[in-house]
């Protein structure tokens, strides 16, 4: 599945993606192209969610603040104490060699026949020498599943035959049997220039020039053999660099999960969502920065259609968006905001927003999400996929809206997907496998008149979702929302009036 | 060889060799000085090279330079087939160059080298430690060429001033802009200390103050620009971040009060001198907030256009009008 920017900035995945933070270009490569993890692919994403556990269990043991406490033998790793300190000193060695490295995927793009000038060579070899500190470090801690680095000895013994590493390149007398010979004659000369009167070097130059030209095309038989025998291990540099990409990476996500106290999710075999305390990282940092805090929410989410109702400003979008983050991110092999999640894996991630901004291709509102359902519907035949679908068909009048709204309920009932909407329409729940409604204002609160409207009815407002039986109506609070925000009294008199 | 510049530079370093013109002999002052200092490991690096090898200006080739067995350059990968010695790449910066990158290279036997670093200010102080962490003892830069080109190109440490004939056919003429640039050169920082640090803390494109430093409003129209018919009529500085050019020092000159001029630096006064006058002689002052020094003019009576001055007289002139030593580089090597 393909995740457009739409869908990763609708849902918040991008903002998480700029939390993390790859050390290596390589990693950075791979943050942009994140894998997805479908149906069947299970024990892959398996594998990767031991890696990134495993990466978080080292990571926080090597932390300045370590409890050793929690070394008890019972993590991801199953080492004791002693063992699990060492094994965190390696994985920040790992990790203090990867922002070490630069980018030389372009060099290896390339003909075998045109030999690397000295800077390449230079790169190549530093490139070898980083990635040897790193893969030593990598050998003292318990490896990830499926980071592996082919062996790059041979390529490093002939970057540095005299086994230095130095963070230096030259094309050293050893490299070609005539270099050594024409290099002490070149010398021997040049010496014999600087004893010499300014104006009386002319022919000594003329000799040193036809020397370094000598020695210019010795280096580039040797730069062309160099070439040719790293060429053959093309392949080798490519997977290298791809292993510290998806290495760089798993490690980013660790990290990132630590911060932010992410649990790993369990994979569902029976096609059924249980998200337990989840949160929306981005809202929940734009509410933290202005004094509020974030109602962590619980979901069940069986086939079919599920349908939430609930007051204006109830988070009910922020619930739908905070269920395809969690879901985006299991499937692409992160740790979710929340306590615990059981998910399935889809073929198929969707959210479809009613106001999803411009750019609609001369479509209005409605017009929109209708094109972007039925393209899904197309494209999902025979998939099992996600959709959360924002207040659908609120666009148009009420009476064909709520049809609308309620025949879609039932045909997602009838595919196999599961699906969240959320909806001010009455009867849309009564047709959908289950209903969710934000508890709503729920708080009498007095003498607070002077704040700020939107604190307010955060104050009054109980976040929670809490199940309703089918059928139950959608709560009419849209009068009091409107007097928290404050609308023209006025108005606010006539609306009273005709309700 | 006749120690003729490393005296006048001293222990300086970085040293930058800039010229008042494209021919003023810059590469002539550059390589005596890297003969004067043979037995200083030495670090160079260019400013503002295009990595052309004739200069598209004249038409005269771009010389290379000649180096000796350690010392240390910068330039970028498309140049390395100009260079001739052999070479051992030490480093890679992350300035890119429409040539490639700029890489860090030690000399390993003598040779030519063509130079292509970093032209931002901002690039060569990360340079300039790399150098001095590979070993090298003192920094060189081959400096800008050109008055207007000098502007923000990173002079540091202390300079090397290349004047001469290509500039133009009238010594006089000669002489007299190469006075104004010394004196452009020898502006200092306010005295007053509440001032200086007002300046070093200025921020925007403009900003004024009183002269003892306290900061006024400054009247903006509707592109951003200062109003100047707005400025109270007494003493003010006046900060200005970018070039210092004619209609700004005229503006200021018809403004009815005495003005202090704060540039950034001597090379942010891209003014001619008319202008500059005019903006003196009206009470207005100019003041930097960093000082640079030129540590001795090098004079080139030749022109690369086909006259040229009498070399005695070209000096003596020069000497008459400047408080800095002046040589005649060629001369002295003949």
């Amino acid at each position: 599945m393909k995740l457009t920017l739409e869908l990763r900035e609708n849902a918040g995945l991008q903002w998480v993606l700029e939390q993390l933070s790859p050390m290596s270009p390589f990693g950075k490569t791979a943050a942009r192209d994140l894998p997805w993890y479908g149906p069947g692919e299970e024990t892959a994403l398996e594998a990767e969610l031991d890696n990134v556990a495993l990466a978080m269990e080292l990571w926080a043991a090597g932390a300045a603040k370590a409890q050793p406490a929690e070394a008890c033998g019972c993590g991801p790793s199953g080492l004791g104490p002693d063992d699990l300190k060492d094994a965190a000193a390696a994985l920040r060695g790992v990790t203090k060699q990867l922002p070490l490295f630069h980018d030389i995927r372009g060099s290896f793009d390339r003909d075998p026949g045109v030999p690397f000038d000295l800077v390449e060579l230079f790169e190549i070899k530093h490139f070898l020498v980083t990635l040897e500190r790193l893969v030593q470090a990598y050998a003292a801690m318990p490896s990830m599943q499926g980071v592996a680095f082919p062996s790059l000895a041979e390529a490093l013994e002939l970057m540095d035959p005299e086994g230095r590493r130095l963070p230096t390149f030259s094309i050293v007398n050893s490299y070609h049997n005539d270099l050594a010979p024409l290099r002490a004659e070149k010398g021997k000369l040049e010496k014999a220039i600087r004893m010499t009167q300014e104006d009386k070097r002319g022919p000594l130059m003329e000799k040193r020039r036809q020397l370094a030209v000598q020695e210019d095309q010795l280096e580039l038989e040797v730069r062309r053999m160099l070439t040719e025998k790293l060429m053959v291990y093309r392949d080798r540099f490519l997977d290298s660099m791809d292993t510290l990409g998806r290495l760089d990476l798993t490690v980013a996500k660790a990290k990132l999960a630590l911060r932010y106290g992410c649990v790993r999710p369990a994979l569902s075999a029976d096609k059924t969502i249980a998200l337990r305390g989840v949160i929306h990282p981005q809202v929940a940092e734009d509410l933290k920065n202005r004094g509020e805090s974030f109602t962590p929410l619980d979901l069940d989410l069986g086939r079919g259609c599920t349908v939430i109702t609930g007051a204006n400003m109830g988070g009910k979008t922020v619930s739908l968006r905070s269920t395809v983050l969690s879901l985006l991110l299991c499937q692409c092999g992160f740790f979710v905001f929340a306590q615990s999640a059981r998910l399935p894996l889809f073929e198929r991630v969707e959210l479809i927003l009613a106001d999803s901004g411009p750019g609609a291709g001369g479509l209005s509102s409605f017009g929109k999400e209708v094109h972007l359902l039925d393209k899904l519907l197309r494209e999902t035949r025979g998939q099992f996929f996600f959709v959360a679908l924002d207040e659908f068909a609120r666009g148009t009048n009420p009476q064909e809206g709520a049809a609308l709204a309620r025949a879609l309920v039932r045909h997602l009932g009838s595919l196999d997907c599961v699906a969240l909407m959320t909806t001010h329409y009455d009867g849309v729940s009564d047709v959908a496998g289950a209903h969710y409604q934000v508890a709503g204002l729920v708080r009498e609160i007095e003498g607070d008149e002077g704040d700020d409207p939107r604190k307010r009815i955060a104050r009054r407002m109980d976040y929670r979702l809490l199940p309703a039986p089918p059928g139950a109506p959608c709560p009419r609070d849209a009068l009091r929302v409107c007097r928290l925000l404050k609308l023209d009294d006025a108005l606010m008199e006539l609306f009273q009036a005709d309700l | 060889m006749e120690q003729l510049l490393a005296p006048l530079v001293g222990d300086a370093s970085p040293v930058t060799v800039i010229g008042l013109c494209k021919n003023a002999g810059k590469t002539t002052a550059l390589r005596r000085l890297m003969s004067e200092l043979g037995d200083e490991c030495l670090g160079l690096t260019s400013v503002g090279r295009d990595g052309e090898s004739t200069d598209l200006v004249t038409g005269t080739e771009k010389p290379d330079l000649y180096i000796k067995k350690g010392d240390l350059f910068a330039t970028a990968r498309g140049m390395l087939t100009l260079c001739d010695a052999t070479l051992e790449v030490a480093g890679l910066t992350d300035v890119m160059t429409p040539l490639g990158p700029v890489a860090v290279l030690r000399a390993l036997s003598d040779g030519y080298v063509q130079l292509a670093g970093p032209s931002a200010a901002g690039q060569l102080p990360p340079l300039t430690e790399t150098f001095l962490s590979l070993g090298a003892q003192r920094v060189l830069i081959d400096g800008a060429a050109g008055r207007k080109s000098l502007a923000g190109a990173g002079v540091e440490g202390v300079a090397l001033l290349c004047t001469g004939a290509s500039l133009d056919r009238d010594m006089d003429m000669v002489v007299a802009e190469t006075a104004h640039t010394c004196w452009l050169f020898a502006r200092k920082r306010p005295e007053n200390p509440a001032l200086c640090a007002a300046l070093d803390g200025a921020e925007g494109r403009f900003a004024l103050f009183t002269p003892e430093g306290e900061p006024l409003e400054l009247p903006l129209d509707e592109s951003g620009g200062p109003k100047w018919a707005k400025l109270p009529r007494r003493p003010l500085v006046l900060w200005a971040a970018g070039g210092i050019t004619d209609p700004l020092l005229k503006t200021l000159a018809r403004r009815g009060a005495p003005t202090v001029l704060a540039a950034a630096d001597a090379t942010h006064v891209l003014a001619g001198r008319a202008a500059l006058d005019l903006f003196l002689r009206n009470g207005g002052e100019l003041t930097v907030r960093r000082e640079l020094t030129i540590a001795a003019v090098a004079a080139n009576p030749w022109s690369a256009y086909g006259w040229h001055f009498e070399a005695e007289k070209f000096v003596n002139a020069l000497r008459q009008a400047l408080d800095l030593p002046v040589v005649n580089v060629k001369e002295a090597q003949a």
